[in-house]
């Protein structure tokens, strides 16, 4: 009997903890006509795949869709994100397309307790329609939190509402989480 | 104090017998596990975390030139015990003549910093007398120091080393370079600050050590100044085979997406030097990308091995071949296997991969030891003794595998040693739920080997230097009296 109470109550745990993930990641999809989360896109590379989202005009003021993935291990860990070369290689644009030019210099960001960079880009997507994409690049000891925007709106557009859906609690929890092993 | 230590191993002894798997954990005190491999000498290194060795017969001499990483969030910078002051991590150089007796000669300071940062990783040593303009009663160590650049000393007298030049500066990173002592031509791995990668290529000669002439930058299409879109993976190291063998075999890719390069050395030498996407791709014969999961540490070519099951064949009875080495990365089994690879380059423009090893994981329940679990590097001597007969990996907590590679197609081990942790072991740290788990574990980073036969391999987590020797069914296989 007391066996089965504990498997009981191991078994109850487990799916609290199920629940508990499953509760983080539809809370992030937040309220109807922002962003939703949507199936990762890309082919297998030598990082897993991250989360993807999608955000449309009427609430982002153009459709929006965002990458996010972390890459464990890969940041220099006394000197973080150091330049803007650092996000052009880091940053996952490459997933959409090579073909890929800074618009401007980048600039420092910081979401919640990682500081890095940001840069925006013009895309040239595969289809050869030009979109706009925003590069994030952050850094947690010696891991990366990597992040890539793309739309077909502006520049600033495309960072602000990557920003602000980056710095959501329900975001920076799962982003502290995946980068602290839990 | 007897009952007392009676009773510690008591404890030892019922503690590894509760679980098979923490049976696996190293302890203190504990002897080394081997099979046909054993310890001959030993130094501490002065407690330093240690890069690549390299052993230079100079006179009647052995001297081991020992490179190192930064120091840890503990002790930043260790005391050099024979200077009473603390120095950062740089270059520990061993007496080796009598290999069951080492004997630390002098310690040059490297680059502040940690882990990572700072040290003065890699080194290579070349006589005066073998390069075409070098003070022929020089010994030259070529070494590279973090982001300062490169330097060269005069280690002559190895116990009283004399800085002869520095070369470059305010570079993102250095490390594995590569020096051609008959030529003086140097591949240095380094960050010029407008590339758009951490480490490319800085082609220097340095036929007279104290006089350095730049020849030209190198790298992959992409990485150079003022290209855009994607930056291919970061260059690691390289091998050249010198005005013979008119080749340089490059690794990128340090533990993911792998690129081996074959480049026409004299191609790579004398031609257009402008880095534009086009002259970068000149003397390229061809790239071999690895798998995403796989980088190329070390790319080590073994030129006209025979193959014994080709014997009758009429054609392809002996192959190029070129052993890839990855390096792992994160601890505790992070990431997908970093091993051994064996590419067949006969046909240069088709290279293929042909084999690959790895220490099967169960056999030490190496995953869960703590540390880092995976290849990481290979012997680099091409010395008649073990040259395209053994291989020598280090292979981090599974400590140094020796090869028989003699048929390449078939990589066997014939032996391994795997060093007693100390109390001088660092941890290593993985994130369980938001804090740091470590546990401690030996963390065998580099192996080099002489002409002798001995096998150097230094430790990463600061437990020294090992030097062994191969005994019963590997020494056979080596031909080792």
């Amino acid at each position: 009997m007391r066996r089965l109470l504990i498997a009981c109550g191991v078994t109850l745990c487990t799916l609290s903890g199920v629940a508990a993930v499953q509760h983080v990641r539809s809370g992030t999809a937040v309220a109807a006509g922002t962003w939703h989360e949507i199936a990762w896109p890309f082919p297998r590379d030598g990082w897993p795949a991250g989360r993807a989202f999608r955000c449309d005009a009427e609430a982002c003021g153009s459709e929006v869709e965002l990458y996010v993935r972390p890459k464990i291990g890969f940041c220099n860990c006394d000197t973080g994100v150091a330049d803007d070369d650092e996000v052009d290689r880091v940053a996952d644009l490459d997933l959409m397309s090579q073909r890929f030019v800074p618009r401007e210099a980048g600039r420092v960001i910081k979401i919640s307790d990682m500081a890095g960079r940001a840069r925006s880009y013009d895309l040239k997507m595969v289809d050869g329609s030009d979109h706009t994409a925003v590069g994030f690049a952050l850094s947690h000891r010696c891991d990366l939190m990597v992040a890539v925007a793309q739309g077909n709106g502006t520049a600033a557009g495309v960072r602000r509402a990557a920003v602000d859906f980056l710095g959501t609690n329900d975001m920076t929890h799962w982003m502290s989480a995946a980068l602290n092993g839990g | 104090m007897k009952s007392r230590a009676f009773g510690t191993a008591l404890i030892s002894i019922a503690f590894a017998a509760c679980s098979g798997v923490q049976a696996q954990q190293q302890v203190i005190g504990a002897p080394p596990e081997a099979s046909n491999m054993k310890l001959v000498g030993y130094n501490d290194l002065q407690g330093r975390s240690a890069y690549q060795p390299t052993i230079h017969h100079q006179g009647d001499r052995w001297i081991a030139y020992i490179g190192h990483h930064g120091g840890t969030d503990e002790i930043p910078d260790p005391v050099n015990p024979m200077t009473g002051k603390a120095e950062p991590n740089g270059t520990s150089i061993v007496d080796v003549t009598d290999p069951a007796h080492p004997k630390y000669l002098h310690h040059i300071p490297g680059q502040e910093g940690k882990y990572e940062g700072g040290g003065a990783q890699m080194v290579r040593v070349c006589d005066g007398k073998s390069l075409p303009k070098g003070d022929p009663n020089a010994v030259y160590m070529l070494r590279a120091v973090g982001s300062q650049g490169h330097e060269i000393w005069n280690v002559a007298d190895p116990a009283n080393p004399v800085l002869v030049t520095r070369i470059g500066e305010n570079l993102k990173d250095t490390h594995k370079n590569f020096w051609e002592c008959d030529t003086g031509i140097a591949y240095l791995v380094s960050g010029a600050p407008d590339w758009r990668t951490r480490r490319m290529t800085q082609i220097y000669d340095l036929s007279d050590p104290a006089h350095p002439v730049k020849i030209r930058d190198f790298g992959l299409p992409g990485q150079e100044p003022g290209s855009t879109g994607g930056v291919p993976t970061e260059l690691h190291g390289m091998i050249s085979t010198g005005p013979q063998g008119n080749r340089v075999y490059f690794g990128y890719g340090t533990d993911k997406g792998g690129i081996m390069q074959i480049v026409d050395r004299d191609k790579l030498l004398n031609g257009p030097k402008e880095p534009t996407a086009q002259n970068l791709r000149y003397p390229e014969i061809s790239e071999m990308p690895m798998s995403a999961f796989n980088g190329a540490h070390t790319t080590f070519p073994m030129k006209d091995m025979p193959i014994a099951e080709f014997a009758n064949d009429k054609d392809g009875k002996s192959r190029d071949i070129v052993m890839i080495v990855d390096e792992a990365i994160l601890n505790e089994c992070g990431e997908p296997r970093q091993m051994v690879w064996f590419a067949d380059v006969t046909t240069e423009t088709r290279p293929m991969m042909i084999s690959n090893w790895t220490v099967p994981e169960a056999s030490g329940h190496f995953c869960e030891r703590g540390g880092r679990f995976g290849s990481h590097s290979s012997n680099e001597s091409m010395a008649p003794v073990y040259y395209k007969k053994m291989a020598f990996i280090a292979f981090f907590n599974a400590g140094v595998r020796a090869l028989d590679i003699r048929d390449p197609y078939h990589p066997k081990e014939v032996g391994y040693f795997i060093p007693s942790i100390t109390a001088a072991t660092d941890k290593r740290c993985v994130p369980v739920d938001g804090a740091q788990r470590c546990k401690v574990a030996i963390q065998t980073n580099n192996v080099e080997t002489d002409d002798r036969g001995y096998i150097y391999i230094v430790d990463r987590a600061n437990t020294g230097m090992h030097i062994l020797e191969l005994t019963g069914a590997a020494r056979k296989a080596a031909g080792l009296p």
